[in-house]
C-alpha cells in the first residue's frame, strides 16, 4: 500500500520531506490506523534538532495523534475497522511485571532504546529504505501500523481533531501533577515552562485543589493562557537578579509544596527542586532531555525534599487515555484551549518552525478527513 | 585537646547535663577533618550521647535533676511549621539556631580560658557537662543503661529511621544498603524490621560483612570484586534493580550508584550519609523512568517523641544496640578513637565513658 502525505525526516537537523511510502499491512496483534489529526510536540523537535542521533533516522516523526482503525492483523479482537483510537508511545501490555504493578505506568514492551527513540521493527519503507517509526507511533503520516498494546480505543463521540492532544502533552502534564506529584488540596505549586505540558500541569494542579499555582516562564506572553488554566501567580526569571529558586522561596515563605519542571532543561530541573520546601517539598521532572546530567547538593535531599520524574504523566496509557477522553467529553477537562493553530500535514515544516520559535502551544494538523 | 573548661549554668529553658557516655560518629570527623572554615573552631565536638540532668534553668518543668536524658542535635520545638507537619522531622530550630555561626557562638555556654567555644550541633557531648535547650533533650526510661543507649543519639536512629520512616521499606521487598558503618548497619536492622525479604549490603571492606549478617543482611557485595559499575552488578543480581536503596557513606559517587541501582518504575533511594561539599549527579531519565530520590536527617524521626520510644524498644529487646559497640574507651583516649575511625579499622563507635 503506498500513500502520499508521509513527512519523512531523512536526517537530523533538516526539514521533513513529504514522500510516498509503503506501509505494510498489520501483522499479528497489530492495527493499521488512518491518522485523522496530529500535532507537533517538543519531543519531536528534540529528536530532530537536539539529540540528533544518526541511527534514529530516517524516521517519520509524530507521537501525538488520533485516528480510525483501517484494518487489523491476525489475533486482534480488541479493535475493528472504524474504531476511533489514539496511538500510544508508551505501551500497556498488561502482562509484564511493570504493568501489573499499580505504582508505575512503565511497560517492558515500550520502545526502550531512547537513543534512537524508535522500536527495532518498522512497517514503513521509502525508496527501498526502511524508515523508523518514531516512538513506535509516527503520526505525521496518513497511515501507521502499531501493536495493539500501544493503541487506546476511545469514545466514538470524540472529535479526533481535539483529542489527538491527549496522545502526549496534556496527559503528560496533567498526570505529572495529579498522579506523580500527587498535589494535595490547599497546597502551593510552581510550574516551570508554559508550553502545552506546563499548561496541562497547571490544569492538573488546579484539578487537584491547589490553592496557589505559580507559573514560571521567560516569555511573559504565555502568562495569559496560563491564567485560563488556573495559574494564580506569574514569574519571569528575567525580571529578577536573584536566582529563581530564591525568588520563589521568598514569595512562598520557604518554598513550594510541589514543583513541576515542564521545560526539559537540566538547570531548570535544579531550580525547580531548589524551589520546593524543605521538609516535604516534591519536585517532578516532566520535561524530556537525556543529554546532560542533573545536579544537586545532597543537602537539598537530606533536608527533606523529594525528586521524582514521570513519563506520560504516570498514566497507565491504555486505561488512562480512554478515561481522559471521557473526562473531556464530560467537560471535566480542557483540551480545545490548547489549540493555537489549525494546519494540514503538508505544512509540517511550518508547524515545526512555529514550535521552534515558541510561537505555538499546539498546532493541530489535519491529516485525513475524519 | 583535653582541656578544663567553664560550663555556664543553664539559663531559661535550658538544662545542664552530666554526660555519662558518648560515642564518636563519622559526622564529628567530617567536621574536624573536612570543614575548613576557621570560624567554625574552636568547638567541642560530640553529638551522640546519654547523661543525667545535673541542674535546670528557670522555666523548665519537663526535667529535674537526676533524669536520664539523651541530647538531641535535631531538636523538636513543637511550635514551628515543621514540627507541626506530620510529613517531616526537620524542626526549624536546627537550621536557624545552629546553622547560623553567629547564633551558635552567642548561645554557647562553654568557655575555655575566656574564649567562647562553639557547641557542636548545639550540644557538644565530648565533655563532662554540657548545656542544652530543653527542646533538644529527650527524657528516657530510668532503667536505660546510658553506656548503650547513647548510640540512639545519632547513628542508630539515623540508619534505622531512614529505612522505616523515609524509604518506608515494605515487607517482601529487596533492599540495598551502601556502607556498613553504624548508620548502614542500623539501616540493615531497619530493613529487616520492616520485613524486607532480601537485604544486599555493599562495602569495599569485606571484614564488615559478618557484622552485617548479624543485623539481617542476606547478600554481600564488594564493588572491588567486580569490573562493572556497582549499579549494574546489583541490577543483574536482582533482575532489574532493588526496591529501596540507602546510601550510608556520605559520598556523592555512592549516592549516584545507590539511585541507579534501584528498579525503574518504583525504586526509592534515600541519601542518609552526610556530605555537602560536592554536587551529586545523575541522568534525568533515572527519575523520569520512575525512580524517587530523597534524603533524611536523623532517620526522619521527630526527635523528642521518638528517642524515648527507641530506648523503650531496646529495653524490650525489639532493637539491637549492644552489637554496635566495638570499643570502650575513656574520654582522654579521644584522639585514639578518632584515629581508629579514620582508618576505618572498625566500624562502630567507641564509647567514651
Amino acid at each position: 500500500m503506498s500513500h502520499l502525505i508521509f513527512s519523512v525526516a531523512w536526517e537530523p537537523n533538516k526539514p521533513v520531506v513529504i514522500e510516498e511510502i509503503e506501509v505494510a499491512p498489520p501483522q499479528a496483534n497489530e492495527v493499521r490506523i488512518k491518522i485523522v489529526a496530529t500535532s507537533v510536540c517538543h519531543t519531536d523537535l528534540y529528536h530532530l534538532f537536539e539529540s540528533m542521533h544518526k541511527d534514529g533516522f530516517p524516521t517519520v516523526l509524530g507521537h501525538e495523534g488520533a485516528g480510525i482503525v483501517e484494518s487489523v492483523g491476525p489475533g486482534v479482537t480488541e479493535f475493528q475497522p472504524g474504531d476511533k483510537v489514539i496511538p500510544l508511545f508508551l505501551s500497556q501490555c498488561k502482562e509484564c511485571h511493570l504493568c501489573k504493578n499499580p505504582r508505575t505506568n512503565q511497560c517492558e514492551v515500550a520502545w526502550i532504546n531512547q537513543a534512537i527513540m524508535a522500536g527495532v521493527e518498522s512497517r514503513f519503507t521509502c525508496k527501498g529504505k526502511r524508515v523508523l517509526q518514531f516512538m513506535g507511533t509516527s503520526t505525521f503520516s496518513e497511515y501507521t501500523v502499531i501493536n495493539q498494546m500501544a493503541v487506546a480505543k476511545i469514545d466514538p463521540a470524540a472529535p479526533l481533531d481535539k483529542v489527538c492532544l491527549l496522545g502526549c502533552g496534556i496527559c503528560t502534564g496533567y498526570g505529572a501533577a495529579v498522579n506523580t506529584a500527587k498535589v494535595e488540596p490547599g497546597s502551593t505549586c510552581a510550574v516551570f515552562g508554559l508550553g502545552a505540558v506546563g499548561l496541562a500541569a497547571v490544569m492538573g494542579c488546579k484539578a487537584a485543589g491547589a490553592k496557589r499555582i505559580i507559573a514560571v516562564d521567560v516569555n511573559p506572553d504565555k502568562f495569559e493562557k496560563a491564567k485560563v488554566f488556573g495559574a494564580t501567580d506569574f514569574v519571569n526569571p528575567k525580571d529578577h537578579d536573584k536566582p529563581i529558586h530564591e525568588v520563589l522561596t521568598k514569595m512562598t515563605n520557604g518554598g513550594v509544596d510541589y514543583s513541576l519542571e515542564c521545560v526539559g532543561n537540566v538547570q531548570v530541573m535544579r531550580s525547580a527542586l531548589e524551589s520546593s520546601a524543605q521538609g516535604w517539598g516534591v519536585s517532578v521532572i516532566v520535561g524530556w532531555t537525556d543529554l546532560h546530567d542533573i545536579v544537586i547538593r545532597p543537602a537539598h535531599l537530606i533536608s527533606g525534599r523529594t525528586w521524582k520524574g514521570s513519563m506520560f504523566g504516570g498514566f497507565k496509557s491504555k486505561d488512562g487515555v480512554s478515561k481522559m477522553v471521557k473526562d473531556y467529553l464530560d467537560k471535566k477537562l480542557k483540551v480545545d484551549e490548547f489549540i493555537s493553530q489549525n494546519m494540514t500535514l503538508d505544512q509540517a515544516n511550518d508547524a515545526i518552525e512555529l514550535m521552534k520559535n515558541c510561537k505555538c502551544i499546539r498546532a493541530v494538523m489535519s491529516v485525513s478527513p475524519p | 585537646v583535653i582541656e578544663e573548661i567553664e560550663v555556664a549554668p543553664p539559663q531559661a529553658n535550658e538544662v545542664r547535663i552530666k554526660i555519662v557516655s558518648t560515642a564518636l560518629c563519622h559526622s564529628d570527623l567530617y567536621c574536624l577533618l573536612k570543614v575548613v572554615e576557621k570560624e567554625f573552631f574552636p568547638v567541642v565536638l560530640g553529638h551522640e550521647a546519654a547523661g543525667i540532668v545535673e541542674s535546670v534553668g528557670p522555666g523548665v518543668t519537663e526535667f529535674q535533676p537526676g533524669d536520664k536524658v539523651i541530647p538531641l542535635y535535631l531538636p523538636q520545638c513543637g511550635e514551628c511549621r515543621f514540627c507541626k507537619s506530620p510529613k517531616t522531622n526537620q524542626c526549624d530550630v536546627i537550621w536557624t539556631r545552629m546553622g547560623s555561626k553567629e547564633m551558635a557562638l552567642e548561645k554557647s555556654r562553654l568557655t575555655c580560658n575566656g574564649l567562647k567555644l562553639r557547641q557542636f550541633m548545639g550540644i557538644s557531648t565530648f565533655s563532662e557537662y554540657t548545656v542544652a535547650h530543653q527542646m533538644a533533650v529527650a527524657k528516657i526510661d530510668p532503667d536505660a543503661p546510658l553506656d548503650k543507649v547513647c548510640l540512639l543519639g545519632c547513628g542508630v536512629c539515623t540508619g534505622y529511621g531512614a529505612a522505616v520512616n523515609t524509604a518506608k521499606v515494605e515487607p517482601g521487598s529487596t533492599c540495598a544498603v551502601f556502607g556498613l558503618g553504624a548508620v548502614g548497619l542500623a539501616a540493615v536492622m531497619g530493613c529487616e524490621a520492616a520485613g524486607a525479604k532480601r537485604i544486599i549490603v555493599v562495602d569495599i571492606n569485606p571484614d564488615k560483612f559478618e557484622k552485617a549478617r548479624e543485623f539481617g543482611a542476606t547478600d554481600f557485595v564488594n564493588p572491588k570484586d567486580h569490573n562493572k559499575p556497582i549499579s549494574q552488578v546489583l541490577m543483574e543480581m536482582t533482575g532489574g534493580g532493588v526496591d529501596y536503596s540507602l546510601e550510608c557513606v556520605g559520598d556523592v559517587e555512592c549516592m549516584r550508584s545507590a539511585l541507579e541501582s534501584c528498579v525503574k518504575g518504583w525504586g526509592v533511594s534515600v541519601i542518609v550519609g552526610l556530605t555537602d561539599m560536592q554536587d551529586v549527579t545523575t541522568r534525568p531519565l533515572q527519575l523520569t523512568s520512575g525512580r524517587t530520590w530523597t534524603g533524611c536527617l536523623f532517620g526522619g524521626f521527630k526527635s523528642k517523641d521518638a528517642v524515648p520510644k527507641m530506648v523503650k524498644d531496646y529495653l524490650e529487646k525489639k532493637l539491637k544496640l549492644d552489637e554496635f559497640i566495638s570499643h570502650t574507651m575513656t574520654m582522654d583516649e579521644i584522639n585514639d578513637a578518632i584515629d581508629l575511625m579514620k582508618q576505618g579499622k572498625w566500624y562502630i563507635q567507641p564509647q567514651l565513658t
